[in-house]
């Protein structure tokens, strides 16, 4: 049995280092959570902040979007846009990992950037764990 | 026609998605994940948002079943299904390292359901380990709950005719309670 990406400390350490380098892609960008499937958070940003709740609620989500796509037999489900007055927030599946990207964006962002910019970051994550 | 929207609770483990996945006549709206925690509870996945199935009861009685994540990170999902809910099969598996402090943690969480509805607790895993016995069981909740009436079975989530009858001992309570008007205002979803 293997234990969660969380509890490995090389993975938290290069989720961190993502998050902050997306901080810097995007100005818009206010917080973004990395956290396994089944709910754990492995890294946030702000990183001083407690991602235990939000973590557990974006796997939630997430399982809830597969159920969906499930339920109306469209395929996979491949992303998720709650849309705010003051943001939207945009959530994707890492490729190929059972790790989920969140990020909440301010309203100077178009949904599109911020879909753009959560892709991108995804698929580095993706990349970073394949080497 | 009557509807009832009952709640299984309970922790990792316990037996809640194999329950309604056995009772339901529906597909089961399952929200499953691999489970990181393997080292905790040695199953393969665990529940992240909601089970969801459906069955009917003396012919034209739908009673939906809504199952609960049973970790404790996902207790906002159980403060958004308890709202919904008119009563609750709480499972406790035996196996767990503290069985009868799981029965009172989640007795005491969802103790509103008791009050609006009914609850059944079921003990599952009875057969694997020599956990405490029904009267331990039936003993602590006396101390903990006194005066509530609870019926505390052994239960396999895995049998359909005894999670039936787990479920229909939970409808007939639920049902007596009501007609004796020993319930509090149902809350609206």
């Amino acid at each position: 049995m293997s234990p969660g990406l969380h509890t490995k400390p090389a993975v938290v350490k290069a989720a961190s280092t993502l998050l902050a380098e997306m901080q810097e892609a995007s100005s818009s960008l206010t917080y973004a959570a990395l956290l396994t499937d089944d709910g754990f958070d492995v890294a946030r940003l702000p990183g001083e902040t407690d991602g235990t709740r939000f973590a557990g609620m974006a796997s939630s989500m997430q399982a809830l979007g597969d159920a969906v796509t499930h339920e109306l037999k469209i395929g996979a489900s491949e992303y998720l846009i709650i849309a705010s007055g003051k943001g939207h927030v945009v959530q994707l599946r890492v490729p190929g990992q059972e790790l989920v990207l969140s990020a909440l964006f301010d309203n100077d962002a178009t949904v599109g950037h911020a879909l753009a910019v959560t892709r991108t970051f995804a698929q580095k994550m993706a990349d970073l764990l394949l080497t | 026609m009557a509807e009832h929207v009952i709640l299984f609770t309970g922790p990792m483990g316990a037996g809640k998605t194999t329950a309604i996945q056995n009772l339901s006549e529906i597909e089961v709206v399952r929200t499953e994940a691999n489970n990181s925690e393997r080292h905790i509870v040695d199953k393969e996945t665990t529940t992240v948002a909601l089970d969801y199935g459906e069955i009917l009861v003396d012919g034209d009685e739908k009673v939906r079943l809504y199952g609960i994540p049973g970790q404790q990170r996902f207790s906002f999902m159980w403060s958004i299904l308890k709202k919904r809910a008119k009563g609750m099969i709480l499972l406790v598996n035996s196996d767990a390292p503290d069985p009868i402090g799981e029965m009172t943690f989640f007795l005491e969480e969802f103790r509103e359901l008791y009050d609006r509805g009914g609850v059944v607790i079921g003990i599952t895993r009875a057969d694997v380990v020599a956990g405490p016995t029904l009267a331990e069981f039936s003993e602590a909740l006396e101390r903990t709950n006194p005066g509530l009436v609870i019926p505390v079975f052994t239960v396999d989530p895995r049998n359909r005719d005894q999670m039936e009858n787990v479920l229909l001992a939970l409808i007939v309570n639920i049902e007596m309670r009501e007609a004796f008007g020993m319930l509090t205002a149902t809350e609206t979803a």
